[in-house]
């Protein structure tokens, strides 16, 4: 720790949410690079523990999933990445190997202070199982009417 | 439905302090005596106590007196599972920040 690097300050705004800042002395660019590119990601996200890579698609819709290896064996996480606007903001959900199916949406905000500081400033939102649940149910349900209409289509035009 | 809310927030509520995250994230490995867990976090027995009855009354711990010892264990439904996870992701997102700032710093004039 610095003088110019701040501890993070946390707090939960919602009973749902982690909200974390913390103010990093390094630019807005270098930042976003240790963020986004894996060989830099590689060096830092395992917290000290040897951290493999196996897949990360840094767009829209793309898959990431990195396992970190420590003594007691290895933990898996993964998850998509829902919105990515360069060196301005991250969206992705977030997932344990260890809590199948209990994904976390998580927020992170690239905020160039104009000093040569930035401020990351990350939202962690929980949701419960049987929220989630209530979600799919309805998700699937309208995908599935869906195919059954088109199912219906293509019947007709076979009759 | 409702009461499974309740029973989430109350549970974010009581993982909202820092040594609550830890008595859970320690017990989600093995069950301890409430003086263990007052020796792992510095704190006296009636401090410790505290912590550990607002989380049982979440329903996230539950706790055993055998002779003069009380044992406390992770309450047994999901939900408990779930405030575990809750107070070891934040857990490891400090550490994860605090390494991303060693890293930076490490790095400087290494790439732009």
């Amino acid at each position: 720790m610095t003088a110019t690097t701040q501890r993070a300050t946390i707090t939960t705004p919602t009973e749902r949410e982690i909200h974390v800042e913390r103010t990093f002395d390094a630019s807005r660019d270098r930042v976003w690079d240790a963020y986004t590119k894996p060989e830099l990601v590689a060096q830092w996200w395992g917290r000290g523990n040897k951290l493999v890579i196996e897949k990360m698609e840094v767009e829209r819709g793309g898959h990431w999933r990195f396992v970190e290896h420590h003594d007691g064996g290895t933990d898996g996480f993964e998850g998509r990445y829902r919105e990515v606007a360069p060196k301005d903001r991250i969206v992705q959900t977030f997932e344990w190997d260890g809590m199948p199916g209990y994904v976390i949406i998580n927020t992170v905000e690239f905020q160039d202070l104009g000093d040569g500081r930035t401020k990351l400033v990350t939202t962690s939102l929980f949701s419960s199982e049987e929220e989630r649940d209530g979600f799919l149910k309805s998700g699937m349900e309208g995908g599935m009417n869906e195919s059954y209409l088109a199912l219906d289509r293509l019947l007709a035009k076979l009759e | 439905m409702v009461q499974y809310q309740e029973r989430l927030d109350s549970a974010f509520n009581a993982v909202a302090d820092p040594t609550r995250r830890g008595v859970l994230e320690r017990l989600g490995r093995r069950s301890l005596s409430i003086t263990e867990l007052a020796d792992a976090f510095d704190m006296t027995l009636t401090g410790m106590r505290k912590h550990v009855r607002i989380l049982e009354d979440a329903g996230l711990v539950k706790s055993q007196k055998i002779g003069r010892v009380r044992t406390c264990t992770l309450g047994p439904r999901r939900l408990a599972e779930e405030a575990a996870w809750i107070g070891r992701y934040q857990k490891m997102l400090e550490e994860r920040l605090d390494s991303l700032g060693e890293f930076l710093e490490r790095t400087k004039g290494e790439y732009p």
